[in-house]
């Protein structure tokens, strides 16, 4: 065996049911619901054929009909997901979930639960929730954006706390003396803190993982301190090569300096193949998914992530250079910089916003495909990928079948699992329990 | 009393340790919570059964003197929807709270399931009354109960509007011309009520019921009037045949007074059912349950259920014959002569009061057994049970083998299922969306959604 396993990607596939394309779900063949379980199972499965890391589903508690069609109507993701860990093995599971919505000890039970019934598959991806549209589902006031990293850090230390609550060993389930569990194994977390006030224990034995893992999407400066601290994933919004790198790096150097091993936190950036036999041929094809989009809704799309209505200027011009206002964080400062100005016009921010939401699109063979995604991952941009497909199950299969096999061929994909839990996938280590004592 | 059908109703009471406080130790017992593939044996049992549905509770604390059961458990949305795409026809009901819940994620995760379940989904409705919940939820005290119902009322009134914000037919998704959804078909809520603020609408289309099925299991005053007006499940607890059918007439009488048809209203008390070949082979497995049990815990809760101090007695004495208490029930003096009579100890008697939390426990023949379900149902005294096994998987599987074919040879009970909803399985009708009826009625104008005029149809063309 060589000194070191040679460095793979992980890969992990974005699920929305009609599509991560605005209007894919107009593709023929493609699926059109976004609360039809069928497509969710069938993408998990799919994607488990092809050994990819975890399945990911976004969330929101609002519905908007002007923003993409996926969620204005969608099943919601830990009950989705639940349905997709009875048909499926080794797939990770990932859901979003908000700290603004959710009381901690209901969160805590939903992603332990899921872990068990998915035997170690569970993730979390903590959304802080930034809509004034969804506070006024709660009837509550919307939180200024560093406020909510800093409810999110307390909530996500209650959470992992609750975690820990069962130590390793304390089911006993004796059923000759009686004996279920042992007291002196199950701990009360007692929070007081000052946004929550949790006692525990949780009424979840220790999760088959110990700890779900963590995934986390902000990418603002707040954003991006939170996820060093206690991101065992990222999911990064990047274009551009230069400066996914920067941001990686970045990032790294903040996990290890606060004690944690940089390759425990993996950044997958989103990422849109557009997949063709030919150079041309994804070119039409990507022409082709422009061409669904109404003009109307590709701008809603690009307002809602810039916070800027720039429907009154011409398409082809320039990007107009608004400041941005403070409720847009990372998200849009990554897409808006001064080089990515120069070099496209406002349909270029269009298009990216409206057929992959600000994900980095890759369109051509399969061969150039891998070529970008091998550049960026060994050139220290990325540890993988979240694939968007632009509708399914089609485009995920010209993923899974056109550039997989070409990533294999280039040792950059694992052939088949060699784990069961997503932490196996991911290869992160189970931490250990904060009560355990000699083990 | 009226009744739509001739037929009984029966729920199954999934417990991953068996229903009975020991029943985890009977051998070859199911032992844990948290066990996904003992949860789908029990569902899967129940469906062969032709039941209408599996049913889980919740609670949302961690307390070690509890049912073991419930120590330690799998949460119930994330459970039902792992079994709903392993089972086709039975209906899914889980328990939630409304105090440590918001409206909004309640109607969401009901509203998913029965999708995710083509329409089996059900929501016993709950206002969790630990107050080890509320210290997990950053309260110091527990809220008064009053209070919580009222909380509940508000908060089932919101929930139901939500399901109704998509109406049938919102989506269209017609790849052709781009449009998604008809936005005159989706409306907001704008609930502002005594304690919640919803704007709405969901973001989840109309589910395959309309509405989930709504099912609540209080029998306080409080529980009850909230059950006139929104249940159409009960999940009562009922020792006694007079007292159930006073109690069943009661609930219909109080919905009829809220304006609803009694017809659609289904009272369930629980029954853990304890089979054997002979009638002394049934008691035997009881009391091997019972044995399970230490004394001082049963006694505990012989205590707690016949409302006098019991610590002084042995289990294993006969009857004694008991003072009258203020708290005594009119079911336990019957009860206790009844015991006292045959010659019964106490630990018979517990094992008839404590060892199904408090639901009858019938222990016989499968014939025996199938005889008082009968007379029950005749009575109607009840609409059919939930069933609680002592312990899994044996104890539903000797139901379904054993008892289930006598109730279908007597024309009691559904031989294939006719539906594959929960409201098909339990004969409700659907009910119809308010927007929907507005319109259909042609004389109210249909309430138009928030900025509707703007943006009346969403294109993508």
């Amino acid at each position: 065996m060589s000194a070191a396993a040679a460095r793979q990607m992980n890969l992990g596939v974005f699920a929305v049911g009609n599509g991560n394309h605005v209007a894919g779900w107009r593709h023929p063949g493609a699926a059109r619901s976004g609360d039809d379980i069928g497509n969710y199972i069938d993408i998990g499965q799919r994607a488990e054929a092809a050994a990819m890391d975890l399945m990911f589903l976004a969330d929101n508690v609002r519905c908007d009909l002007g923003d993409h069609p996926g969620f204005a109507s969608r099943t919601e993701p830990f009950t989705t997901l639940s349905a997709v860990a009875a048909h499926t093995r080794r797939i990770g599971l990932v859901a979003s979930g908000s700290t603004s919505y959710t009381e901690p000890y209901n969160l805590a039970r939903f992603v332990a639960s899921l872990d068990h019934i998915s035997a170690g598959r569970a993730g979390w991806n903590l959304v802080t929730t930034n809509t004034p549209a969804s506070a006024e589902n709660f009837g509550v006031e919307m939180v200024a954006h560093d406020e909510r990293y800093e409810i999110a850090a307390e909530y996500i230390e209650v959470v992992q706390g609750l975690w820990d609550g069962w130590e390793p060993g304390a089911r006993v389930m004796d059923a000759e003396s009686g004996r279920f569990f042992d007291p002196a194994r199950v701990h009360e977390l007692g929070h007081r803190g000052k946004h929550f006030s949790v006692r525990g224990p949780l009424n979840v034995s220790r999760c088959p993982q110990g700890q779900p893992v963590i995934f986390q999407a902000g990418s603002s400066r707040a954003g991006q301190a939170f996820a060093a601290r206690y991101a065992d994933v990222v999911l990064a919004v990047q274009i551009n090569f230069e400066l996914a790198r920067n941001f990686c790096a970045s990032l790294k150097r903040d996990v290890a300096a606060g004690g944690r091993d940089p390759d425990h936190c993996k950044v997958l950036p989103g990422f849109l193949p557009v997949v063709g036999g030919t150079e041309a041929e994804a070119k039409a094809k990507l022409d082709t998914l422009a061409g669904y989009v109404d003009e109307s809704v590709g701008f809603r799309t690009m307002t809602d992530r810039i916070g800027h209505d720039f429907s009154s200027y011409p398409l082809d011009g320039p990007i107009p250079d608004l400041p941005l206002p403070s409720e847009v964080q990372g998200y849009a400062r990554m897409m808006l910089t001064p080089e990515y100005r120069a070099t496209h016009t406002l349909r270029d921010l269009y298009n990216n916003f409206a057929v992959s939401r600000g994900y980095l699109i890759s369109c051509g063979t399969p061969e150039q495909i891998a070529d970008t995604m091998e550049a960026w991952f060994a050139g220290g941009a990325c540890d993988g990928f979240i694939v968007a497909p632009a509708h399914f199950p089609e485009a995920l299969d010209d993923f899974t079948e056109g550039v997989l096999p070409v990533l294999r061929a280039r040792g950059l994909f694992r052939e088949a699992y060699s784990g069961t839990t997503l932490r196996d996938h991911l290869g992160l280590p189970v931490p250990a329990n904060r009560y355990a004592r000699d083990s | 009393m009226e009744r739509d059908t001739e037929r009984m109703h029966l729920g199954v009471y999934a417990a991953g340790t068996g229903n009975h406080v020991a029943g985890w130790r009977y051998a070859g017992a199911s032992q844990s919570g948290e066990d996904f593939e003992a949860f789908r044996r029990i569902a899967e049992s129940a469906e062969r059964g032709r039941l209408d549905f599996f049913f889980v509770g919740d609670n949302l604390a961690c307390v070690p003197e509890e049912h073991p059961g419930m120590v330690a458990r799998l949460e119930p949305f994330t459970l039902l929807s792992a079994l709903a795409p392993l089972t086709r026809h039975i209906g899914l009901i889980g328990t939630a709270s409304t105090t440590y819940c918001q409206p909004y994620s309640l109607a969401r995760r009901f509203a998913s399931l029965d999708h995710i379940s083509g329409g089996r989904g059900g929501w016993n409705v709950v206002t969790t009354s630990s107050p080890e919940s509320a210290a997990n939820f950053g309260l110091d005290t527990l809220t008064a109960h009053d209070l919580r119902y009222r909380m509940a009322d508000e908060f089932a009134e919101a929930v139901k509007g939500l399901w109704d914000s998509w109406e049938g037919g919102a989506r269209i998704a017609d790849p052709e011309t781009g449009v998604y959804v008809d936005a005159a078909r989706i409306h907001p809520l704008d609930h502002e009520g005594e304690f919640y603020s919803v704007r709405g609408p969901l973001n989840h289309s109309r589910s395959p019921q309309g509405r989930p099925v709504i099912v609540q299991a209080g029998s306080s005053e409080s529980g009850q009037a909230f059950a006139s007006r929104h249940a159409e499940l009960l999940f009562s607890v009922q020792q006694e045949i007079d007292a159930a059918r006073a109690f069943r007439r009661g609930i219909l009488s109080r919905a009829r007074a809220q304006g609803r048809d009694a017809r659609w209203i289904r009272v369930l008390p629980g029954l853990m059912p304890v089979l054997g070949g002979t009638e002394a082979e049934a008691r035997g497995k009881l009391d091997v349950l019972g044995r399970f049990v230490d004394d001082s815990a049963a006694m505990h809760l012989m205590s707690d259920r016949l409302g006098y101090d019991m610590s002084r007695y042995s289990l294993d004495e006969p009857v004694p014959d008991l003072p009258r208490s203020e708290h005594i029930h009119g079911y336990v003096d019957v009860h206790i002569a009844r015991a006292r009579k045959a010659g019964q100890t106490l630990r018979d008697l517990y094992n008839l009061f404590a060892a199904a939390r408090g639901h009858a426990v019938v222990s016989g023949t499968p014939e025996q057994i199938a005889d008082m379900m009968e007379e029950w149902f005749r009575a109607r005294a009840c609409d059919g049970f939930v069933l609680l096994p002592a312990y899994f998987p044996a104890g539903l599987d000797e139901f379904v083998d054993e008892v289930v074919p006598i109730l279908q040879k007597r024309g009691l009970f559904r031989t294939e299922y006719e539906g594959t909803t929960l409201r098909s399985q339990l004969g409700l009708p659907v009910p119809e969306n308010r927007y929907s009826a507005q319109r259909a009625s042609g004389t109210g104008q249909v309430k138009r959604s928030r900025g509707a005029t703007s943006a009346p149809t969403l294109h993508h063309t």
